[in-house]
């Protein structure tokens, strides 16, 4: 007993040593920020699974207790969101994709291909990322519905492929616009990465006979594989969160082709109150494919931003 | 399998201020079919842009360039059937060895698969690497990805061969089992080559022939002994040799060269070559400065030893004048058996007929050594 009370004493004494001020601001700050991030989070997910009345009566961040748990919300949730689900990833994998692309060709041929005026346009995209959506949403309504009516003109052979109906076309004008408003950006970002490779694997793919298109193709495409990664997931998260394009050229929550972030705001809310239980099953349902997809492309992204730095 | 032909070729680079920068100034070569020719000099010679130009991966300013008789100016590094290795490998880091080795063929020939397949195959048994062909570079030792990358000019058959430092990244003894290596197969293919480096080992023990560039300008083409014991001037001659030649700055009054710190008796068959240059520069290899012995008819010097490079086989010398300032500084190099230690007092002679005089102010060569005889090294030099 008195050995172990000795010991016991001797762990107190250089642990007491070890705490300082210093130290304990530390653990102090980690703690406030974790709990500055987490419990939001913990609440958003807590009232998700409450009943509207459990709402009311318990604290934000304690969860369900007997009768006040339901699943009900998420239900409900999913069904109201499922079709713009669908219409949000119609629009927002195609302009991924297109101005991932674009943006990594653009920037292959600003960087590693040498030609006059290049830096002339390579101005014009950095430009372009500085544009504010604000001051083009008057042209675009106007380009897109009067001017080339581009959705009119293909509905019946949208409504001709199988899953499809004719109001999916209305996404169309808006996968394009997300498309030539993304590739300024994704340039930039390819561009940094393209300055970092060795100039000499492409001259060695021009002295193996291959050219400017196959180079691209078979030699920088899949050598900047870790760099799509970094930039599929950022424009991803762009596109699908989008709001402001999507609510001038779809117009509305009620449109039928509305992507998730139009119908996210009218979900829940009724003249007789806002149901906070539906609102946040919602919310946390609208951001699981951002989630799956930084899941997914974690390790892609973690080497990519290892590269580019 | 063809002869290359530069004529009067010149590269200016325009720099940001609209200023022009001379790379290369007017270099005319003729590179016989199947030679093996060293491009060399310091860095910032030109040298690599003279090779990048060959390959295309540069315009030409000015000049011709031909391969036979196929004008080559506008043609784009595609369509040149040239072949190169890069200092860096270049090695394409996604593909396997299989696939770096096999994309040439693919880019540039109408070849069906299971022949690419099979010269590829035949390559690697060439170069020994066959056990690698499914590995990817970043698993390969750098000797091993020195091989890939000469595997990939060698499977294309090309009619030159370009390269760019290709060794230098090795180390000392893989350098020089490489640079055998290379020889053997330059000679077994026997494919025009063309070699950059910077290292003068290399220059003298691999090529037919050597180039030695300067600031742009060709100062010399000609087989490694030539330019070694006939240097056209004094660059030449400092530049091939290791240790380099020593060179005293002096000037010639009466029948004498007149140094700082030794005066230097010249026949008056020597002097007849001189033309009446004044201002001179006296250069003699390491290996022909006479250290300690006496010889008959001889002007001796009286020199002290500073320090001593003990290499073995021979043993590097630097001396000094003991009546010369601390400028007049030169080596010799010695049998490893001779012992002379720093500090020692000797006596040097510099035997006439191995000197060098060069012209003071354009460094041109006005007499170089005599050989024991000059009917030998030609023929040795001119085959």
């Amino acid at each position: 007993m008195s050995q172990s009370s000795s010991t016991g004493s001797f762990d107190v004494a250089s642990l007491v040593e070890d705490v300082n001020l210093r130290r304990v601001g530390q653990y102090a700050l980690v703690v406030f920020f974790l709990g500055f991030f987490l419990v939001p989070l913990e609440t958003g997910i807590m009232t998700a699974i409450k009943t509207n009345e459990s709402v009311a009566r318990s604290l934000p961040f304690a969860p369900p207790v007997g009768e006040g748990f339901t699943l009900g919300n998420i239900q409900f949730a999913l069904e109201q969101l499922s079709g713009s689900f669908f219409n949000s990833l119609v629009m927002s994998i195609p302009a991924t994709i297109g101005s991932v692309l674009f943006g990594s060709m653009a920037a292959y041929g600003l960087t590693m291909v040498n030609w006059r005026a290049q830096m002339g346009v390579l101005m014009l995209f950095v430009v372009g990322v500085f544009v504010p959506y604000q001051a083009v949403l008057v042209p675009l309504a106007r380009f897109w519905n009067n001017i080339f009516p581009l959705a009119r003109m293909i509905e019946p052979m949208v409504a001709s492929i199988p899953f499809f109906q004719g109001y999916h076309a209305e996404l169309v004008p808006l996968v394009i616009t997300h498309i030539a408003y993304g590739i300024p950006i994704c340039t930039i970002l390819f561009r940094s990465y393209y300055q970092s490779l060795p100039n000499s694997l492409v001259e060695a793919g021009k002295i193996d006979g291959a050219s400017i298109t196959k180079i691209y193709r078979r030699i920088i495409l899949p050598i900047s594989k870790p760099m799509f990664g970094v930039v599929f997931i950022y424009q991803f998260t762009q596109i699908y969160n989008e709001f402001l394009f999507a609510f001038t050229l779809v117009t509305g929550s009620d449109a039928p082709a509305a992507p998730v972030t139009l119908v996210l705001p009218a979900i829940g809310a009724s003249t007789s109150g806002i149901d906070f239980g539906i609102r946040m099953s919602a919310a946390f349902l609208a951001a699981i494919p951002t989630l799956i997809l930084y899941v997914a492309f974690a390790e892609q992204f973690a080497k990519g931003l290892r590269t580019e730095a | 399998m063809a002869r290359l032909t530069l004529d009067d070729v010149t590269k200016v680079y325009t720099d940001d201020g609209g200023g022009d920068i001379v790379a290369v100034e007017e270099i005319s070569l003729d590179i016989d079919d199947g030679e093996f020719l060293v491009l060399v000099g310091p860095s910032g010679c030109g040298k690599s842009t003279t090779l990048r130009m060959m390959a295309g991966l540069e315009t030409v300013t000015e000049g011709e360039l031909r391969l036979e008789e196929r004008l080559l100016n506008g043609v784009s590094a595609q369509n040149r059937d040239i072949a190169m290795v890069f200092q860096s490998y270049a090695l394409y880091p996604h593909k396997s060895v299989r696939g770096n080795m096999s994309f040439g063929l693919e880019e540039s020939t109408d070849l069906p698969d299971d022949e690419i397949r099979q010269r590829v195959e035949e390559t690697t048994d060439m170069l020994g690497i066959s056990d690698l062909l499914d590995r990817k570079p970043g698993q390969l030792s750098g000797g091993q990805q020195q091989r890939v990358a000469l595997g990939r000019a060698i499977v294309r058959d090309p009619e030159v061969f370009l390269m760019d430092e290709p060794l230098s990244n090795l180390d000392a003894k893989l350098r020089a089992e490489m640079r055998t290596e290379l020889q053997r197969l330059q000679e077994e293919l026997g494919v025009t080559t063309i070699y950059v480096t910077h290292d003068q080992t290399e220059a003298m023990t691999m090529g037919d022939r050597v180039a030695v560039l300067d600031d742009g300008e060709l100062q010399q083409v000609g087989t490694p002994l030539d330019c070694y014991h006939r240097p056209n001037n004094l660059f030449v001659a400092g530049f091939i040799g290791e240790p380099s030649m020593n060179f005293f700055d002096g000037s010639l009054s009466g029948d004498t060269f007149r140094g700082d710190g030794f005066d230097y008796p010249l026949s008056g068959a020597t002097r007849d070559q001189l033309g009446g240059a004044s201002g001179l520069t006296l250069g003699i290899r390491p290996e022909d400065v006479a250290v300690g012995e006496r010889r008959a008819g001889e002007r001796t010097f009286d020199a002290e030893v500073v320090v001593v490079e003990p290499q073995g086989n021979e043993n590097t010398v630097h001396l000094r004048f003991a009546d010369g300032g601390e400028g007049t500084q030169f080596t010799a190099t010695t049998t490893g058996r001779s012992r002379v230690e720093a500090g020692d007092r000797t006596t040097v002679s510099f035997p006439e007929d191995a000197i060098h005089l060069f012209d003071g102010e354009t460094g041109d060569a006005l007499k170089n050594r005599e050989l024991p005889s000059n009917r030998a090294i030609d023929a040795f030099v001119s085959n």
